[in-house]
């Protein structure tokens, strides 16, 4: 009798692997999309952090020249000489550097260009360095009073693509696991798939269970993937503890089918589920640290991120991976959180979700 | 011309009515746009940035009351909240009383280790005595270290460690200007010029940002609405049931093309709203060449569809790879965030994708500076696209199942 059970639970596994595996969009959210999230951002940011391009002129002059030096003198810059105002505005405007600071003989200017938002604001920071350095060789004075800079944690961390690629993983768990009850059954609903399945001896909690099973094998597969192709193509340097990583990923993926029940228990139609999992994994990828640090948010979405699982998963990920450190209760908080939102919605799943739709 | 016009109301009720359609292409650009400035509106500005410091003055704890407690001022200062009930700059934490302070600082080097803190500053024993023996010395020393602990690749205390370089600074130069060694009268006057702006100051992030989101929502309208209403007609012999009436491909076309420009201009019309009246957008799509450009992209992008849709024979393979080319191409175009330099094949993408020049073209006419290519290219390459798209759409997309 248990092994008709388990040949059938295997038949029921193997059917959802099919299913998931011919559900395009499925695989494209789950598999392609961090794919494609650590190529993007692999180009854009793998090459490491470089330091920031800053152009000069009216360096000819004497106190051009002290302007030089203290340009030279700053770290996390490199000084980009041009021959004149001119060339400096063109290069500030295409971009080629990231400000300008130009000698006027009596005065300093500080060219930006205007629509760079979303880094002026840091550039305008080492600007107030370079006019301080400046104030002082000008008058043949040096600091008195210096910081001695102590980095503490990971030095991987300091190159944020290592920071993002965690993210990315802990986000493609949260896709997994969202669209698993909130597309997958729901679809299966509206089918009426559901409805045929129900009326054989298989039982909801077994079915969910093999939805679970491919979910987390898919999961599972997809972020080992993601891994070793950062890795191999933009040089990820993660120090994976392993165990760690298969808890998380076991536990966030079962947490995040969990959160998917709610969505499922909310629409109905697989379309509408697929489209509010959608938006919250959107909502999500913004507000959780993945791709904008949260400190850099406004107070109100601050307050919001601390109420978002994807914010602690992306956390936890960078500890499994050895990107950030983090007290061990607080790693396995995160862990048992999530499972305990899994085991706690399963029950919901089987008693809800996996019925006969009414007519 | 009565055929297509009672076919683009058809059509136009039809996609009013599909809830996935309003949420993709009506909401989700407001629910962007409103998100995305709420994020980089006022990025990095004070009063939407916070940070925890750990301070210990070790300097005072050896019974010299100085410099130490100079700098702890202003970090206080800091920690205090805006008049207007602003979210103070930081939160200063401090050892309590003369307890440990070696256990003090253990528990907070901790703290910025683990990420629940930015910064921890610690202001070293006979810190304001060494200062003072080396602004006597008369002779240019080295400079007396405070020590700052951060945390490796944190943004926040990347942000927390260079406002504590300006207070530093400020303390140094008054510290300088008391031994007579800096005169802060002959301090350098600075201009602060913003290129390319007519106003000479930065481009409001929302004004950069709707031009940006009405052609990501005609390109999503396009992308996702061309395959997903003529492929799965396809599939569902919809189409096979037009053709056996006098009602021809090219009504089909017209019309489509008509439901699509009424899609545009809700979207338009709607981002417009919001964004003037909700985000205080001030600039003005009121020129001929604004509508030039709007009319370009609607008309590209409904190209670019039935381009997309000619790739793939079913709605299900068309809805995965218009997902497919949606991210990099969106991404890749500067139409949320001015793009920096790029490595190479990400450069070969960003110039031939349509999207950049008409981001371009479009912020360019509305006097939104900051252009890269010039305007006769910003409209050639998406009209190149448009006849490349047709081009192929005619050649390959099939109007009818197993035809």
């Amino acid at each position: 009798m248990s092994a008709l059970r388990g040949r059938a639970f295997l038949g029921l596994v193997r059917a959802e692997a099919r299913a998931f595996w011919r559900d395009r969009v499925s695989l494209f959210f789950t598999i392609v999309l961090p794919f494609l999230f650590i190529v993007v951002f692999g180009l854009v940011m793998g090459g490491g952090e470089g330091a920031v391009a800053v152009g000069y002129a009216g360096g000819a002059v004497a106190e051009g020249a002290t302007l030089e030096r203290a340009l030279r003198e700053t770290e996390g810059i490199v000084p980009t000489p041009f021959g004149d105002a001119a060339s400096l505005k063109r290069a500030v405007e295409g971009k080629r550097v990231g400000f300008g600071v130009l000698w006027e003989g009596d005065r300093l200017g500080l060219l930006y260009e205007a629509s760079r938002f979303q880094e002026n604001f840091a550039f305008q920071e080492l600007a107030r360095g370079i006019v301080a350095r400046f104030d002082l060789a000008r008058q043949g004075a040096s600091p008195a009073v210096a910081l001695d800079e102590i980095p503490l944690g990971n030095p991987a961390a300091a190159r944020s693509f290592n920071e993002m690629v965690p993210g990315i993983l802990a986000f493609s768990l949260l896709t997994a696991g969202l669209f698993a009850v909130s597309g997958h059954l729901t679809s299966m609903k509206a089918r009426r798939t559901l409805d045929r399945l129900l009326t054989t001896p298989m039982s909801p909690l077994g079915l969910l269970l093999a939805v679970a099973v491919v979910r987390l094998a898919v999961a599972l597969s997809a972020s080992l993937v993601v891994l070793v192709l950062s890795q191999v193509l933009f040089r990820f340097e993660p120090t994976l503890d392993l165990a760690k990583f298969l808890a998380l990923v076991l536990a966030a993926t079962l947490g995040m089918m969990g959160l998917g029940t709610g969505i499922a228990l909310l629409v109905r139609r697989p379309q509408s589920a697929a489209n509010v999992a959608n938006i919250v994994s959107i909502l999500m990828m913004f507000l959780s640290g993945v791709t904008i640090p949260v400190e850099l948010l406004p107070p109100f979405l601050r307050a919001i991120s601390r109420g978002l699982p994807l914010t602690y998963l992306a956390q936890g990920m960078r500890h499994a991976t050895g990107i950030e450190e983090m007290s061990a209760g607080r790693f396995w908080a995160i862990v048992l959180g999530s499972l305990l939102v899994g085991l706690v919605t399963f029950p919901l799943l089987a008693r809800y979700v996996v019925r006969p739709e009414r007519r | 011309m009565r055929l297509v016009l009672s076919f683009a109301l058809a059509q136009l009720r039809v996609t009013l009515r599909e809830r996935e359609t309003l949420f993709w292409f009506v909401l989700f650009p407001v629910v962007l746009f409103v998100l995305l400035v709420a994020i980089f509106g006022s990025l990095g500005r004070e009063g939407t940035i916070h940070f925890e410091v750990g301070f210990l003055n070790r300097d005072q704890a050896a019974g010299e009351a100085g410099l130490g407690r100079r700098i702890e001022a202003i970090l206080e200062d800091l920690a205090q909240p805006g008049a207007d009930g602003k979210e103070p700059l930081l939160s200063l934490h401090r050892p309590a009383g003369t307890g440990d302070l070696d256990a003090f600082q253990a528990r907070e080097e901790q703290a910025v280790r683990y990420g629940t803190h930015a910064l921890l500053v610690v202001v070293p024993e006979g810190f304001s005595a060494r200062v003072r023996d080396a602004l006597s010395s008369r002779s240019t020393t080295d400079a007396v270290r405070i020590q700052v602990f951060r945390r490796a690749g944190s943004a926040s205390s990347g942000f927390a460690l260079s406002i504590l370089r300006q207070v530093i600074a400020g303390v140094d130069q008054g510290v300088l200007a008391s031994g007579g060694r800096f005169r802060a009268e002959d301090a350098v006057v600075v201009d602060t010029v913003f290129l390319g702006s007519a106003r000479g100051a930065e481009v409001r992030y929302v004004d950069f940002l709707l031009p940006g989101l009405v052609l990501m929502a005609f390109f999503t309208a396009g992308l996702f609405g061309v395959p997903g209403a003529l492929l799965f007609a396809r599939e569902q012999r919809i189409l096979r049931r037009y053709w056996v009436t006098p009602f021809s491909v090219s009504h089909f076309l017209a019309g489509f093309s008509v439901t699509h420009a009424v899609v545009c201009a809700l979207q338009f019309t709607l981002l417009i709203v919001v964004g003037r009246f909700a985000l205080g957008a001030e600039v003005s799509f009121a020129s001929p060449e604004a509508a030039l450009f709007l009319v370009l992209s609607c008309a590209t992008f409904l190209a670019f569809g039935f381009f997309v849709a000619s790739l793939t024979k079913t709605g299900a393979a068309g809805m995965a790879l218009a997902n497919a080319i949606n991210l990099p191409m969106t991404f890749l175009s500067g139409l949320y965030y001015q793009l920096g330099p790029l490595p190479g094949p990400l450069r070969i993408l960003l110039s031939v994708n349509p999207l950049s020049y008409l981001a371009d073209g479009l912020r360019r006419v509305i006097g939104l500076e900051g252009a890269t290519s010039p305007l006769w290219l910003c409209v050639l390459v998406p009209i190149l696209w448009m006849a490349f798209s047709l081009l192929v759409a005619g050649r390959r997309l099939s109007w009818d199942v197993g035809r």
